[in-house]
Order: structure tokens, then C-alpha cells, then sequence
């Protein structure tokens, strides 16, 4: 167990971090009883709190948990998350501001919204809203994975320590509840601003020590070669993981609200184009998967403590736990911990916003504005709990693959959203039914390529040449093939509708 | 003749910014270019530093492009 010195730190900035996300509802004050103001801070954030916001959903437990246990585990294949933190800005630059223009310009707040009135099609917006709220459920479990990891290794040792865990998360999750209902936005991107300062200094702190201590020749020694590069058989694997993780970062509803949240195009183009030096972090991360090999005191305590299957989840905590004192343990650990919760609440709040605006606003029309933000405050609290229940009920060994199922979800509403920024005369029906076959070929390949047992990978086999490919590549491709097909055989027919 | 000038630097602006953006893209797509150990740097492989440097190029590259477009492109 983490010293008492440690464990004081960590309330202490526990304490700080509930106090800034109340703080929330005071800056930049606007009419919390409105929907925009609550989800979207007004739409007021200049570029530089852009920049630190939408990094915060890249800073998740995505960042610090899933991808440095799979490179762990199975190897440098799952760095390819740099090179996908690296170009995803390059598309957002483009893109974000276009949704921006328009949807300030209409007062939408959600995808849904912009494609119900691109499409002019209420069910095809009703089906990526839905699509939207379900690809947000895996991302957020992954969050809760990730603080469950960190509580477990900085209380290890303890009596009933699962309990202690299990009731921790779940008081932590009612205080976050509570403070994004009544700060909204305002609370998540205060906080968001705090947690990346605390790991930041966390990230570079073990960098240097491990460095120092360890380095990369020591940590690399007697590893297979599948830890120093990719092997050539995982090219194709490693492409189309980066590239459709790129295309699916700005698909996801929370990347959506924080992109609107700016206070202009300009603003959000410049926050955007600068994103790729918040990778920097990720990538480090990425590397403690490796460095951890170098630190017998941490690789043992995985290997006594930990069944080989979800050893993995505990790299980064183990190693930040025997690299650095108590007090800046405690310190690194309120960083991941609350890196899980920021993210959590700006996704919830996203799902909230989508479920209000495109389900039930289209059935109960004559909605007043103050009890659509009501809806919508009471829907994030609900959707935060589902979440908590969904990592309860199934045991999540793989995180990363969870991250990554959301992914395949959630790219089949490429053609709608990214595709229905250029242009308005793709037919609605082909736009739904690729959907919807990309949604079933998608759930259908990773049923065969983990055999019809649990999940745990989202690389398809192809053949011995070209070796496997990310399912989400291939359910988006078959989407995007009926949605150019299906519109052009409609063309003939589209001035008649 | 003004309005000539204009759409051309518009045109010249655009494909500035285009190239500018996929760069990295490109870069980071011919994935066999950089599947090696060697050059190490501090015995970390080809492999990460290379890619590691691509996040300071691509914020290079891509802020030079928002920076562009903002000033002579519009919102």
C-alpha cells in the first residue's frame, strides 16, 4: 500500500479537484438553465482552453491505461497511437470549424442535429444519435477501468480491498455527478486543465527517473522482436489502425461538444493544428509499457500480484508506485484517477445532449428550453451509471479492445457527418442502411475474429500475405460502398422527393 | 485584373495549406519506412523516436497551415 505521505497528497488534490469542478458554475458565468450554456460553456472557450479541453479526452485512461498495457503485452503494434494523435488534428482543423459555422449559425449541439437538417431525415438523425450514446459506453468503462487500477495498486494489500475499491468508485462517481449537474462544461474544462498539469509533471517526472535509473537498453534487453518494431506481417494492421482511429476521433459526441465550445472558427482551427504536441505524453506513456520491463521491482510485483491476462492494465501505476516517493506517487495517482473521471463526465454530458436534443426532443417537440437542459442534466446522470454497471457486470481484461469496439461503432457515422460536411446530396436511405450493414458486418467480423469467444481483438485475419486488418476499416468501407452506390443509383430519382 | 490576382493567391493558398496537411499523413502512411531498429537514439528503437518526431512536425506543418488560412483564407 501507497504511505500514508502518499495517500494524504492524493485527497488533498481529490479535495482541490471537487472544489474547482463547483468553481466551474462561477467562471465565465452564463444562464445554466439553457442547453448550450450547460454542455457547450456558451460557446466562449478561446483557442488555448479548446487546446487543453479536447486534449483532456485524449489524456483519458485510453492514454495512460490501454495503450501502454497492450504495448506491454503484445508490442509495439499498439504505438499506433502516436502516429494517430499525430494526423487525427489534421482532419479536425479542417472539418471542426466547417460544423462550427453552421451549427452556431442554426444553434445545433449536436452531430445529430447537423445531419437532421443536412439530410433533412429525422430517423437517420435519431440513428446517430443512438449509434453516438451506445460507441460512448465502451470509451467511458475504459475510464472506469482505468481508475479502478489505480486505486487497487495504490491501496494493494489492504483487507477487502475490492470493496474499498468498488465503493471509492462509485462515491467518486456521485461527487461528479453532482458537480457536473450543476457546473456542466465549465466544471469539466477547469478540471481538465488541472488533471493535464498534474500529469504532465507526473509523465516527465518517471520519464526522468526511469531514464536515469533504467534506460532503454537495459528495458529492451531479451525482449522478442515484436517490441522493437512493428514485425512486417502487421503493416497493414498498423495503417489501418491509425488512419481510422484518426477518422474516428471527431465522430465520437465528446469530441463534437468540445470542438463547439470554442468561440470561433480561428480559434478552434489553431487549437486544433496544435494538438499533436499533446501526443507527446501519449507517446511517453506508450513507452512505459516497455520501461517497466527495465524495473525488476515493479515487473515483479505485476507478475506476484496479477494473472497474466490483466497484468497488463497495472504497468503504468506499478511503475510510477517503485520510480518515484510516496508523496509524488500519490500525486501521478490523483492525476489517472481524475483523468478517468474528466472524460467521463465530458462524455456522459455529450450522450445527455445527443439523447435530449435527437430522441427526446423529436417526440416531445414542444420541449421548453429550461426542461430540455433539465432532461439532459438528469440523462448525464443516468448515462455516468450505466457505465459503472456495464464494467460491474463484465469483466474487462483487454481495455484497450474497448476503446477500440467503440471505434467500429462509431466510424460507421462517417458518411453522415464527415461526408455530409462537403456535401448534402447523398441519398438518406443508402445513408442508413450502410449504417446499419457496416454496424452488422462490424459486430459480425469481430465475432469470427476472436472466434465467437469474448473479445478480445479488432484485427481481422485476411490471409497469409496481407496478414490482419482493423475491422473498423473494413465495416466502414462496406458502408461507404452502399452509400456511394445506393446515392448514385437515387440520383435519377432525388428531384422527386 | 485584380480579381485575377486574388484567385490566383486564393488558389496558391489553398494548395499551400493542402500540402501542408498531408504531409504528415503521407509521412506516417508508408508505414515500411520506418519499421527498423537502427539508428537507435539512447537505445530507443527507429521505431518510436521517428514516429515520436512526426508530433512535433505535424504541429509544425499544421499550424503553419491554420496559421495561413486564418490570416489570408477567411474563417
Amino acid at each position: 500500500m501507497l504511505a500514508l505521505s502518499g495517500i494524504l497528497v492524493w485527497v488533498i488534490l481529490l479535495l482541490i479537484f471537487i472544489f474547482l469542478g463547483f468553481y466551474g458554475r462561477r467562471w465565465k458565468k452564463g444562464d445554466m438553465s439553457k442547453l448550450d450554456e450547460w454542455s457547450l460553456g456558451g460557446r466562449k472557450f478561446s483557442a488555448a482552453i479548446v487546446w487543453f479541453l479536447v486534449g483532456a479526452d485524449l489524456y483519458t485512461a485510453y492514454t495512460f491505461i490501454a495503450i501502454p498495457s497492450s504495448v506491454f503485452s503484445i508490442g509495439a503494434i499498439y504505438y499506433y497511437a502516436v502516429p494517430y494523435v499525430a494526423v487525427t488534428f489534421g482532419i479536425a482543423m479542417w472539418a471542426m470549424p466547417k460544423l462550427w459555422k453552421v451549427s452556431k449559425e442554426k444553434g445545433f449541439i449536436t452531430a445529430s442535429d447537423f445531419v437532421k437538417s443536412n439530410f433533412s431525415s429525422r430517423n437517420l438523425a435519431i440513428l446517430i444519435a443512438i449509434v453516438g450514446i451506445v460507441a460512448e459506453l465502451p470509451y467511458i468503462g475504459l475510464q472506469i477501468v482505468g481508475m479502478l487500477s489505480v486505486l487497487t495498486v495504490m491501496l494493494s494489500g489492504i483487507a477487502n480491498i475490492k470493496l474499498v475499491v468498488d465503493l471509492s468508485l462509485i462515491l467518486s462517481f456521485i461527487i461528479l455527478a453532482i458537480f457536473t449537474y450543476v457546473s456542466g462544461l465549465r466544471g469539466a474544462t477547469l478540471t481538465a486543465i488541472f488533471k493535464d498539469a498534474i500529469i504532465l509533471i507526473s509523465v516527465a517526472l518517471v520519464i526522468i527517473v526511469a531514464l536515469v535509473t533504467i534506460g532503454f537498453t537495459k528495458s529492451f534487453t531479451g525482449l522478442p522482436v515484436k517490441y522493437y518494431h512493428i514485425l512486417p506481417l502487421q503493416v497493414n494492421a498498423y495503417w489501418s489502425l491509425f488512419l481510422m482511429s484518426a477518422l474516428a476521433l471527431y465522430l465520437y459526441p465528446h469530441a463534437v461538444t468540445g470542438s463547439l465550445s470554442a468561440k470561433s472558427p480561428k480559434s478552434l482551427r489553431l487549437s486544433q493544428s496544435l494538438l499533436p504536441l499533446y501526443g507527446v505524453g501519449l507517446a511517453l506513456l506508450a513507452l512505459f509499457g516497455i520501461l517497466v520491463y527495465g524495473n525488476h521491482a515493479a515487473l515483479t510485483f505485476l507478475k506476484d500480484t496479477f494473472v497474466a491476462s490483466s497484468r497488463g492494465t497495472y504497468v503504468v501505476p506499478a511503475l510510477i508506485f517503485y520510480s518515484l516517493p510516496a508523496p509524488l506517487t500519490g500525486f501521478a495517482f490523483l492525476g489517472i484517477f481524475i483523468g478517468g473521471l474528466v472524460p467521463a463526465s465530458i462524455m456522459a454530458m455529450s450522450q445527455s445532449n445527443l439523447f435530449t436534443r435527437n430522441i427526446v426532443r423529436e417526440l416531445y417537440p414542444k420541449m421548453s428550453a429550461s426542461r430540455e437542459a433539465l432532461t439532459a442534466k438528469v440523462a448525464m446522470i443516468v448515462f455516468l451509471f450505466i457505465a459503472v454497471g456495464f464494467v460491474f457486470i463484465f469483466p474487462l481484461s483487454y481495455s484497450v479492445q474497448l476503446q477500440l469496439l467503440g471505434g467500429i461503432i462509431i466510424l460507421q457515422t462517417l458518411p453522415s457527418l464527415f461526408l455530409g460536411l462537403v456535401t448534402n446530396k447523398l441519398n438518406k436511405y443508402s445513408l442508413m442502411a450502410g449504417l446499419l450493414v457496416g454496424l452488422g458486418l462490424g459486430i459480425y467480423w469481430m465475432e469470427v475474429a476472436n472466434h465467437f469467444h469474448a473479445w478480445t481483438t479488432t484485427l481481422l485475419p485476411i490471409s497469409s500475405s496481407v496478414g490482419s486488418l482493423f475491422i473498423g476499416f473494413l465495416a466502414l468501407s462496406a458502408n461507404l460502398i452502399i452509400v456511394l452506390v445506393g446515392s448514385l443509383v437515387a440520383l435519377p430519382f432525388r428531384k422527386k422527393q | 485584373m485584380s480579381q485575377n490576382v486574388t484567385a490566383m493567391s486564393k488558389r496558391s493558398l489553398y494548395v499551400t495549406v493542402a500540402i501542408l496537411t498531408i504531409i504528415p499523413f503521407i509521412a506516417l502512411a508508408i508505414v515500411p519506412s520506418y519499421v527498423r531498429t537502427n539508428p537507435e537514439i539512447g537505445g530507443l528503437p527507429f521505431f518510436y523516436w521517428y514516429q515520436l518526431l512526426w508530433l512535433f512536425l505535424a504541429a509544425a506543418l499544421f499550424g503553419l497551415a491554420a496559421i495561413l488560412y486564418n490570416k489570408y483564407g477567411g474563417e
